[in-house]
């Protein structure tokens, strides 16, 4: 069995980046067209993103915005508030 | 966005402190996912959030504008994030370890569920184990994927959030991605 070339994985990542160029492309699909282990890796990266971007998208707090208006550094109209 | 952003810096550079609450309200919840996905925990997420607008205040006289608002606060925040991370360095890999084992548990719950019909309970458990995951990437390669998937940032944004050379970026991106994809190899 022949080992895949070394940069297959780096297509990989640099497609999913939109980085890969199009020669490096087409050698991306040919190899995936004859390597299951590749294309199972390929599916898998494909996932761990899907599965990145589902992470739960949780609500801050309602006063939010007010905690943060309360620790600002308090403005005067004198002279001496650094910023 | 940005000319409105422009607009109500201009206002609290002028001593208007309340219009710096609109610029809040705008970045407030990208900035707490961002804290939460790089620390996991709501309070402390919270915490530096606020702690990051409060800079981004106290500091605001050094933002050029005409670069983008938002990279110039989602990098304090994330060196806020960082520093609370290196902080609690110890306590980290214990919880690490007892975090390692709740996975353990996790997991095989998961397995038993396997077949059960609340599919919104399995959904909701894959996006726990999943930010869990996130959690044990070393914090530069959790940086980046958080970053790169949470607004969907370019490498380049990230290059000037972090201010690291953009081939840095791609292979922390490539790394990270490559680690999650084998924490997440068996869902």
């Amino acid at each position: 069995m022949k080992a895949c070339p070394e940069e297959i994985v780096l297509y990989m990542q640099e497609y999913l980046d939109g980085d890969l160029s199009r020669e490096d492309e087409q050698v991306l699909k040919e190899h995936l067209q004859n390597c299951s282990s590749c294309q199972t890796h390929f599916h898998e990266l494909k996932k761990t993103i899907t599965y990145i971007k589902s992470t739960s998208h949780i609500q801050v707090s309602d006063g939010f915005t007010a905690n943060v208006m309360a620790r600002l550094p308090k403005e005067k109209n004198s002279v001496g508030v650094k910023r | 966005m940005d000319a409105i952003v422009n607009e109500r810096i201009k206002q609290v550079l002028k001593g208007d402190q309340e219009a710096f609450g609109d610029i809040v309200e705008l970045y407030k919840d990208r900035l707490f996912q961002l804290s939460y996905r790089m620390l996991g925990n709501r309070h402390e997420a919270e915490d530096i959030a606020q702690e990051a607008f409060v800079r981004a205040y106290v500091n605001i006289h050094s933002f050029n504008l005409n670069r983008k608002f938002s990279t110039w606060i989602y990098r304090i925040a994330t060196n806020l994030c960082i520093d609370r991370i290196r902080k609690k360095k110890p306590d980290y890999f214990l919880d690490a370890e007892v975090s390692g084992t709740d996975g353990l548990t996790m997991y095989s719950k998961i397995a038993a569920e396997g077949k059960s019909p609340d599919k919104e309970v399995e959904t909701m458990e894959l996006q726990e184990i999943v930010q869990r995951e996130i959690l044990r990437l070393p914090d530069k390669y959790r940086t980046v994927i958080v970053l790169r998937y949470m607004d969907e940032l370019s490498l380049n944004e990230i290059s000037e959030i972090l201010e690291i050379p953009l081939g840095t970026v791609k292979t922390r991106v490539h790394r990270g991605r490559e680690a999650l994809r084998k924490q997440l190899h068996n869902f």
